[in-house]
């Protein structure tokens, strides 16, 4: 009896809140949603300041040869995107222009967020409106030099190379490839960084995902192809990489790519992660005929290890032979003879040393392997950064040294002078000067260069 | 000789480990800062390259460079001069970062009681503050250091360790376990090691080579130190040598202090506040060579009080063969101890110590011996295996009551620039010895839990000296008998502080570093109320 006027209680009250407790709770699902949605675009990377930033309330410093840009404050607050409407926050994220009308610099990838759907867009807009904190105060504005100011111009460049349309899903295909094409195209940005650019800096539709330089840390040719890009790491090779930052045994995540992995894609679920793997393998093929074997093959296991003492170490630390400063600042980890020991990488069959680029053996050892989040399933290692332990001509040696010893000797040819270019920030731009001569002539071109070297130095 | 100047807010004389956090305490706060280094610049790498190079691995000076017009204890040379019925030996390093360079890296803090006595037992002498107030610096130094440990470990905190104690290794776990129940509670070390990424720093990858040098920094150490006081803005001077500290002409105010360069060119730097940051033993003999009319007795010595007072652990070991394979060796060198016997009411009667036990990977010491032994062939490399898989050893850190008589004092030696090298008198008193033979009762009783085999005392009247040396700048209340104040402040010259192992009025039963650090850290904030 007292159990059925409870439960008859519950009814009536249940039925009387339901309309509302059901719309609650639809909200509380969509934001949940969009959450996700943010966190598969990696907003958060650069819309919070370092150093204890609040998160979304942008004022993060992009160096960028033309000056600094500034990320913006996109929390729901009266400094941020709060005015937005839906139609405002649309346009800005998949057309790149801001309420205000002005157009975003593409260190914003809207022409990647150009794919997510309607409904993803509705998501993420309910999210940024009501799941985020709104915080208060506007970051510094953002003002490059002439001629890079005139944000009016950008709207050339994406007359020429914005592609508006969202994704549509290819019915010759299974749903969990679509669902990896869809956001390994569209949220996850993959080709921001991993593909080449035409000559007008827009990415070059033809070689996608074929590898490209980010000025400093290199990004590679993710392609299927066996040789030039993964196509020999099986599908478990690709989602470990995803959401642990290594491909056990041939593999590890640094730089940019480290980033991304602990502020955004180690968030996304297995049956995501999966979904982008299933994808990534039918990349068509971008071969470079110097690539004759994969690039986790190369190397062998050094059986020598003692000959290193048979040499004198010499008073000064800059007279040091590459495998002296390798025995005294590497092997402690990596081992004497390259292989690693107890989830600490091998070196022999490392991606890394496998390339015809070497940008990331220098950037790895300058700045080490570090990550300004922790990535849940790895194992926490943490390479120490050398910039401030070795001079130019020490990492070249060791770089010169682990590449011979235990990678793709071919390309053991690094000089001091490119080291001291990559410590600098990466090649000097002649954006600048080419600019101004080439005003008349050149502004699409050169608004191109800059969307090229904003999307390289995104990281900063 | 020409003398050049030159002037600071704060003028510290040298760059180890307690200076340097001091140097940037006070930089941060706005305030130029110069520290004057006797010894080089240190780079890791060229020491883990001669290391691994070196012959002697056991003589963890062997790899640090090594310069006549900056001595230091070496096996080469006769730099310690003794008096005393114990000869007292030490090393440490004179370079920036100083004998943190090599250190096992424990990082205790003094127990509650350690800080009282003289009240509570009626021996040595009390601080002049309590643990309590020493807290917080403590947890200071925790954080700047990078220390990991068990919470429960006999000293309160009022926050947990910046990280969580290492995992142990297979040694630690078969030794507590079979220890389990027998009063004697083995516990993992609180140390200034990386249980994982840390300031930028990698987690311990058990090279188990604390001594002579970590190889990748997992191990905090003065040089970390010495580049965080660069960083705040910092100027370190390498390779000046102090030699006089000179006060004005109609005061006590300190008013410079002199340095040589290895060729002997002098000069003089000027400053506001001076701390003397020198190791034990360089402080003091700094302080009195500092020789003038008005002060006869040297630089803060008016009581002669400077020098006294000389603590160390004058430690007895023990070792044996454990019945079962317990490879000791993996992991830190310093791995695990006991503390129940840290405080007790037999304190007034017999001296407190800390068991530690060794895990230092025993493999070239046994090999070493089996050889002199005349063991070859397949036997000898059974024999290595067996050995280094069972071999134990344990010692106790044992206190010390500060006496006045042993001392460090001006010998009669001279180095290449005509400064005089350190003489001691140094001896074990019976309450240390009483403890001594406590210890190697409970060795006993933990040994035989271990089914222990070949069981070896050191001798009742052989040392095991543990470097930390303490006690000859010793801070207290009295200004009869000690050199300082509670703040690090000189009981003669107003701008005077020291800071360091040496004002450590007790040695207790820990590594000194950690409560070093946390004092200098106290004693900063002194300096800083007087200059802003």
């Amino acid at each position: 009896m007292k159990h059925s006027v409870m439960l008859s209680s519950a009814l009536v009250l249940g039925s009387m809140l339901s309309p509302v407790a059901l719309a609650v709770s639809a909200d509380q699902d969509l934001i949940k949603r969009g959450e996700y949605l943010a966190t598969a675009g990696d907003c958060v990377a650069c819309h919070t300041a370092e150093h204890e930033g609040k998160p979304f309330a942008g004022g993060l410093s992009i160096d960028t040869p033309l000056g600094h840009i500034i990320s913006s404050n996109i929390t729901p607050s009266k400094d941020g995107i709060g005015d937005y409407s839906y139609e405002d926050f649309d346009r800005a994220v998949r057309q790149g222009i801001r309420a205000d009308g002005n157009n975003l610099y593409p260190a914003m990838p809207y022409t990647a967020y150009a794919k997510v759907t309607d409904e993803d867009m509705q998501a993420l807009y309910a999210y940024f409106m009501h799941g985020v904190e709104p915080v208060d105060g506007k970051p510094e504005a953002t003002e490059l030099p002439f001629p890079f100011n005139i944000r009016e111009s950008m709207a050339v460049w994406n007359g020429l190379f914005l592609d508006d349309e969202p994704f549509t899903p290819d019915p010759d295909q299974s749903d969990e490839w679509n669902r990896g094409a869809y956001l390994a195209q569209g949220l996850t940005h993959c080709a921001t960084c991993h593909t080449p650019r035409n000559p007008l800096m827009a990415e070059d539709s033809g070689k996608a995902l074929a590898g490209a330089s980010l000025g400093t840390w290199y990004a590679p040719n993710i392609t299927s192809d066996d040789n030039s890009g993964i196509g020999t790491w099986t599908h478990d090779d690709i989602v470990s990489y995803l959401k642990a930052g290594y491909a056990p045994d041939k593999s590890q995540a640094a730089g940019p790519m480290a980033e991304a992995i602990s502020h955004s894609l180690q968030h996304l679920s297995d049956e995501d992660l999966s979904a982008i793997a299933v994808w990534l393998k039918t990349v068509p093929a971008v071969s470079d005929a110097n690539d004759t074997q994969p690039s986790e093959s190369y190397g062998q296991v050094n059986d020598n290890i003692d000959s290193v003492f048979l040499e004198d170490v010499p008073a000064s630390t800059a007279d040091m032979s590459g495998a002296q400063l390798y025995n005294a600042a590497c092997a402690s980890c990596h081992q004497a003879d390259g292989t690693g020991n107890n989830g600490l990488p091998s070196l022999v069959n490392n991606t890394v040393l496998g390339r015809q680029n070497t940008d990331n053996v220098v950037m790895a050892i300058l700045e080490g392997v570090q990550y300004r989040n922790h990535i849940e399933e790895s194992h926490g290692t943490n390479m120490p950064a050398f910039a401030h332990e070795f001079n130019d001509e020490q990492v070249a040696r060791v770089s010169n040294y682990i590449l011979s010893e235990f990678g793709r000797e071919e390309v053991a040819d690094i000089t001091a002078d490119e080291v001291a270019v990559l410590r600098s920030g990466g090649p000097a731009s002649p954006l600048l000067p080419l600019a101004r001569w080439g005003m008349g002539i050149g502004a699409v071109f050169v608004l191109g260069l800059i969307a090229w070297f904003l999307r390289r130095k995104r990281k900063g | 000789m020409a003398t050049t100047q030159t002037s600071a807010d704060v003028v510290i004389v040298g760059a180890g480990i307690v200076g340097s956090l001091m140097a940037e305490k006070i930089a941060q706060q706005g305030l130029s800062v110069l520290i004057l280094e006797s010894g080089p610049n240190i780079d890791r790498n060229h020491v883990v390259a001669k290391f691994r190079h070196g012959v002697d691995k056991g003589d963890y000076m062997a790899p640090y460079p090594y310069n006549d017009w900056a001595p230091e204890p070496r096996k080469f040379n006769d730099y310690f001069q003794n008096e005393g019925p114990v000869p007292y030996s030490a090393s440490y390093i004179r370079g920036v970062g100083g004998t943190t360079w090599h250190w096992a890296g424990m990082a205790w803090r003094y127990v509650p009681n350690d800080f009282k006595l003289k009240t509570l037992y009626g021996v040595g002498r009390d601080w002049p503050f309590s643990y309590d107030d020493l807290e917080p610096f403590y947890y200071e130094a925790e954080v700047k250091m990078g220390v990991s440990g068990p919470e429960d470990n006999g000293s309160p905190r009022s926050k947990p360790f910046p990280m969580p104690e290492l995992a142990p290794s297979w040694a630690l776990s078969r030794v507590r376990d079979r220890l389990e129940g027998i009063g004697y509670k083995v516990i993992g070390n609180t140390a200034a090691r990386n249980s994982q990424n840390y300031d930028g720093r990698p987690a311990c990858v058990g090279n188990n080579n604390c001594m002579p040098v970590c190889p990748v920094d997992a191990q905090y150490h003065g040089g970390i130190s010495a580049q965080s006081a660069k960083q705040a803005g910092v100027n370190i001077i390498t390779e000046a040598i102090v030699y006089k500290i000179e006060h004005a002409k109609n005061s006590d105010k300190i008013e410079a202090i002199h340095y040589y360069t290895p060729n002997k060119d002098s000069f003089r730097v000027t400053g506001k506040t001076f701390v003397l940051a020198a190791n034990a033993i360089e402080t003091p003999k700094l302080m009195l060579m500092s020789k003038s009319d008005r002060f006869p007795n040297g630089i803060g010595n008016s009581n002669d009080m400077v020098g006294r007072h000389l603590c160390d652990h004058p430690r007895a070991k023990v070792s044996f063969e454990v019945d079962e394979p317990i490879w000791p060796g993996r992991g830190p060198m310093s791995e695990y101890s006991i503390q129940s016997e840290r405080d007790g009411e037999w304190r007034s009667e017999s001296a407190a110590f800390r068991i530690d036990f060794s895990n230092t990977n025993p493999v070239r010491g046994i090999t070493d011996k089996l050889i002199k032994q005349g063991v070859y062939g397949e036997e000898l490399e059974q024999q290595i295996r067996h050995k280094s898989a069972h071999s134990m050893g344990m010692k106790n850190i044992v206190e010390q009551l500060p006496d006045p008589n042993n001392r460090v004092m001006l010998g009669d030696r001279l180095d290449t620039l005509g400064i005089p090298n350190p003489k001691f008198y140094y001896s074990v008193s019976d309450y240390t010895r009483r403890g001594n033979a406590r210890a190697r009762e409970i060795f006993t009783t933990i040994a035989k839990r271990l089914g222990a085999k070949e069981l070896s005392f050191s001798a009742e009247d052989k040392f095991s000296l543990a470097n930390h040396i303490t006690g000859t700048l010793g801070m207290g209340d009295d200004r009869a008998t000690t050199v300082c104040n509670g703040e690090g402040r000189s009981h003669f010259h107003d701008n005077l502080f020291l800071a360091g192992t040496g004002v450590l009025p007790t040695v207790a039963t820990v590594n000194s570093t950690l409560t070093a650090v946390a004092v200098g850290l106290r004693t900063a904030e002194f300096i800083i109320e007087d200059l802003v």
